[in-house]
C-alpha cells in the first residue's frame, strides 16, 4: 500500500545568533493509511520540530529545511505556497496539542474560534451558520457535557479536559486523513488522561484516521499505536511494531528510555535514567549522536551510521546487530502485556 | 460594572483632594506676595493690607485650603488676576481648544502606532522593521518642545506649509460653538470648508504633541505582538489553516492591544502636560497656554482650577481605558 505520508531524508536546521542547529537530521518515516505511529523520545529531540516542520508549521527564519521530502498520499508539500499549505492542513491533517490551557485563544469564545477554524477548514466556502452546526456536532462526537453552553464559554471558564476536547473536535472538523497528536494528554492528570486517550482511540477508529502520537511515554504510545518510532538528538534510531520495541529493542537507547520506564511494581523514584546529556546539535559528532552515553560504543560509532533495515519492519541506526546487546531486564518488559 | 464605575468615581474625588493638597501647597510656597498681586501694581501698601485681610491671605495655609475647596464646592472656580474674569469662564472657553487638539494628537498616535508597531513585528528585523524603529526612537529622543519650534521654523516659517499658529486664520468663520471643539461644531455645522482649516492648524502642533506617544505605542504594540505571534493558540491557528491577515489583525491583535491601552492611558497624561509647551510654541488658545501665562504671573486661582480640570481629565481617560479592558479580555470582565 502506498504510504500516506512520506518523509525522506528531511533535515531542517535553525539559524541561531550561537551557530546553526541542527535540529533534525536526515529523518525519514512514512506511515501507511490507518495506521498509528508512536514518536517518543525525551524532551528537546526534535519530534514536535519534526512533524510541525513536515507542514510548513515551524517559522523560517529562523528555521531552514536544508534537504529532503515530504509527500502527503504523493503530493509533495516541502515548496508548496503558504496557501497552498493552509489547505493541505486545515483539509487534510489535523493536530493537537501538549497544553489545552495555551492553545486556545484566551479573548475569543470557544464558539467563534471553532466556527473560524471549521470555515477555514473548507476554504471559506461555508457560512458560519453551516460551521456552527458543524462545530455543534462536533462538541457533541467528543463528549462534551453541554456542547450549546461550551460553545459560548471562554476558555478561562472550562477545565483542561475540555479543553482538550474542544481542541479534538477543532482538529476533527474537517474529518482529516491524518491526526498530529502532540502530547496530547502529558499536561492533563491521570484520570483525564485516560479518557482523553480512550476518546482519541474512539475517534480515530469511527474516523478511519491515521496518526501519529508524540510522546515521551512509552506506556501511553502502547495503548493506541501499532508502531513506534524513536528519536534521539533530531535523528530517527529505532523504527519497529510496538511488540518488538518492548520484547527486542536493538538501539541501546530505546534499551535505555525502556529501562526509564516507570514500572507498577516500582517506585517511581528507583527509575533507571541514562547518564550523561544530549550531544552539542550546533557541533553535532559526525558518526552516532548517542555515542558519548553509549556503553557499547566503538570505534566504528565515528562514522555516520544510517537507519537500517534488520528484520521485516525493524530497522535501526547501530553499529550493532541483535544479540550484540544485552536485553533489557524482563520486568521492564512485561508492561507492554499489563 | 456600574459598581466599579462607582468605586472608581469614589477613588476619584479622593485622588483629586489628594492632588488640591499638593497643588495648594507647592503654589502658596512659592515666592511672590498673593496679596500684593492681587491688588495690582499700582496699589498702595495699606490696600495691599486691606486686601490681604478682605481676601484671607493672613490666615494659617490650611485654613486657607478649607476655604478654598468650601468655595469649590459651591462651583466658584475664583477670579484670575490675569484676564479679570472668572476662572470657570475662562476654563470653559479654553478646554474644549485642549481637549480637541489632545483628541487629535492621541488619535495620530494611536492610528499610526499600533498598525506600524504590528507591521515592525511582523517584519522583524527587515528593513522596514529598522525604519520603523527608527522612527519609535527618534520619538522618544527628541524633546516635545524643540520639536515644535524646529517644525514651525521649517515647515511653517520657511516653507510656508503649514500656518504659524493659532486656532484658524483671522478671515475663517468660526462656528456657532456646540462643543467648543472647532472642528466638531464645524461638521455639526455643516461648515465643512472650516473643519479642514481647523485641522490644518492642529497638524503641526498635534505632530510635536503626539510623537513621544506614537513611539511609545509603537515599541509596546511591536513588543506584544511579537510575543503573541509565537504563542500556542497562534500555532493552533495556523494548524487549522485560518489565513495570516486573520490570525494577525483579529487573533493576535485581539491579545497584543491590551498593554498597548495601558501605555496609551499613561500617554494621555503626558500629552495633557505637553500642551503647556506645545500650545505655547504655537500660540495656540488652549488651557496649556492658559496654565502658562497664569504660573508666569502666579495667577494662583487659575493654577488650581486648570491642575484639578487635568488631573479630572486623566483619571477619567484611565477608567474609560479600564472598561475597554474589560470590554476587550472576558478574563479581566469576570473579576469586576
Ligand atoms: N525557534 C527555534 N529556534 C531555535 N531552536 C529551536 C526552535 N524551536 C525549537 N528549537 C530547538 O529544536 C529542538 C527540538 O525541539 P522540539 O520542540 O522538536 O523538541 P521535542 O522533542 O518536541 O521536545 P518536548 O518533548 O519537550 O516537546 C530543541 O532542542 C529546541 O531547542
Ligand atoms: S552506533 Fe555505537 S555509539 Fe551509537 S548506539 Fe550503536 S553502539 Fe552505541
Ligand atoms: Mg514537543
Amino acid at each position: 500500500m502506498d504510504p500516506l505520508l512520506d518523509i525522506q531524508n528531511l533535515s531542517l536546521v535553525f539559524d541561531t545568533f550561537d551557530g546553526t542547529y541542527h535540529a533534525i537530521d536526515d529523518v525519514s518515516l512514512s506511515l501507511k493509511p490507518g495506521e498509528a505511529l508512536g514518536l517518543v523520545g525525551e524532551t528537546g529531540c526534535g519530534k514536535s520540530v519534526l512533524t510541525r516542520a513536515a507542514f510548513g508549521l515551524v517559522p523560517s527564519p529562523p528555521a531552514r529545511i536544508t534537504q529532503g521530502s515530504v509527500k502527503l498520499d504523493g503530493m509533495e508539500l516541502l515548496g508548496l505556497s503558504d496557501r497552498a499549505l493552509r489547505q493541505v492542513r486545515g483539509r487534510q491533517v489535523a493536530m493537537i496539542f501538549q497544553d489545552p490551557m495555551t492553545y486556545l485563544n484566551p479573548v475569543f469564545k470557544v464558539g467563534t474560534q471553532l466556527v473560524d477554524a471549521i470555515r477555514a477548514q473548507h476554504g471559506g466556502a461555508i457560512d458560519r451558520k453551516a460551521a456552527r452546526e458543524i462545530a455543534l456536532d462536533m462538541l457533541e462526537k467528543v463528549h462534551l457535557p453541554n456542547p450549546l453552553r461550551q460553545f459560548e464559554s471562554y476558555p478561562h471558564e472550562l477545565s483542561g479536559g475540555m479543553r482538550q476536547r474542544i481542541l479534538i473536535a477543532m482538529a476533527l472538523a474537517a474529518r482529516p486523513k491524518l491526526l498530529i497528536a502532540d502530547e496530547p494528554t502529558t499536561a492533563l492528570d491521570v484520570t483525564i488522561q485516560a479518557q482523553i486517550l480512550d476518546l482519541m482511540a474512539e475517534l480515530v477508529d469511527d474516523m478511519n484516521l491515521s496518526m501519529i502520537m508524540i510522546s515521551h511515554d512509552l506506556g501511553v504510545v502502547a495503548q493506541v499505536c501499532s508502531r513506534v518510532a524513536v528519536m534521539y538528538a533530531g535523528k530517527i534510531v529505532e523504527d519497529a511494531p510496538i511488540r518488538d520495541i518492548f520484547d527486542s529493542p536493538l538501539h541501546p537507547y530505546t534499551q535505555g528510555l525502556l529501562g526509564a520506564l516507570p514500572h507498577p511494581f516500582r517506585p517511581a523514584d528507583d527509575l533507571e535514567s541514562i547518564p550523561g546529556n544530549l550531544p552539542d546539535l550546533l557541533d553535532p559528532p559526525p558518526g552516532c549522536r548517542f555515542a558519548g552515553r553509549c556503553t557499547y560504543r566503538r570505534p566504528e560509532c565515528t562514522v555516520p551510521i544510517s537507519l537500517e533495515n534488520v528484520e521485516p519492519g525493524h530497522s535501526v541506526a547501530c553499529v550493532l546487530r541483535p544479540g550484540e546487546a544485552a536485553t533489557t531486564d524482563s520486568a521492564t518488559k512485561d508492561l507492554n502485556h499489563a | 460594572m456600574l459598581k466599579l464605575i462607582a468605586k472608581r468615581m469614589g477613588l476619584m474625588v479622593v485622588m483629586l483632594l489628594g492632588l488640591a493638597v499638593i497643588t495648594f501647597t507647592v503654589a502658596n510656597i512659592a515666592p511672590g506676595d498673593p496679596a500684593r498681586l492681587a491688588a495690582g501694581p499700582d496699589a498702595n501698601q495699606e490696600m495691599v493690607e486691606q486686601i490681604r485681610v478682605e481676601r484671607g491671605f493672613d490666615r494659617p495655609l490650611p485654613v486657607r485650603f478649607v476655604l478654598y475647596i468650601e468655595q469649590l464646592l459651591n462651583g466658584d472656580f475664583g477670579t484670575s488676576v490675569y484676564t479679570g474674569r472668572p476662572v470657570a469662564k475662562d476654563i470653559a472657553q479654553f478646554l474644549p481648544a485642549t481637549v480637541e487638539l489632545v483628541l487629535f494628537s492621541i488619535s495620530i498616535a494611536i492610528l499610526l502606532g499600533v498598525p506600524l508597531g504590528v507591521i515592525a513585528a511582523v517584519r522583524q528585523n527587515r528593513p522596514i522593521d529598522h525604519a520603523i524603529r527608527l522612527l519609535s526612537v527618534s520619538g522618544v529622543a527628541l524633546p516635545m518642545f524643540w520639536l515644535g519650534l524646529m517644525l514651525q521654523w521649517y515647515l511653517a516659517l520657511n516653507l510656508d506649509l503649514f500656518p504659524l499658529g493659532g486656532r484658524l486664520g483671522i478671515f475663517s468663520d468660526v462656528p456657532e460653538p456646540i462643543t467648543g471643539m472647532i472642528s466638531l461644531d464645524a461638521v455639526l455645522r455643516g461648515q465643512f470648508a472650516v473643519v479642514g482649516e481647523a485641522l490644518w492648524h492642529m497638524i503641526l502642533p498635534a505632530t510635536a504633541l503626539s510623537l513621544p506617544a506614537l513611539a511609545a505605542i509603537i515599541r509596546v504594540n511591536r513588543a506584544e505582538m511579537l510575543e503573541v505571534l509565537g504563542r500556542d493558540y497562534v500555532t493552533n491557528a495556523r494548524a487549522q489553516g485560518i489565513g495570516p491577515w486573520r490570525i494577525i489583525a483579529v487573533y493576535s491583535l485581539k491579545n497584543a492591544i491590551l498593554p498597548t491601552l495601558a501605555m496609551i492611558g499613561l500617554r494621555f497624561g503626558w500629552m495633557l502636560g505637553g500642551t503647556v509647551l506645545v500650545e505655547g510654541v504655537f500660540d495656540f488658545p488652549g488651557l496649556g497656554l492658559y496654565a502658562a501665562k497664569a504660573a508666569i504671573s502666579s495667577d494662583f486661582e487659575p493654577i488650581m482650577a486648570v491642575t484639578l480640570t487635568l488631573g479630572a481629565a486623566f483619571m477619567l481617560i484611565n477608567l474609560v481605558i479600564d472598561l475597554l479592558y474589560a470590554v476587550l479580555d472576558p478574563r479581566v470582565r469576570n473579576q469586576i
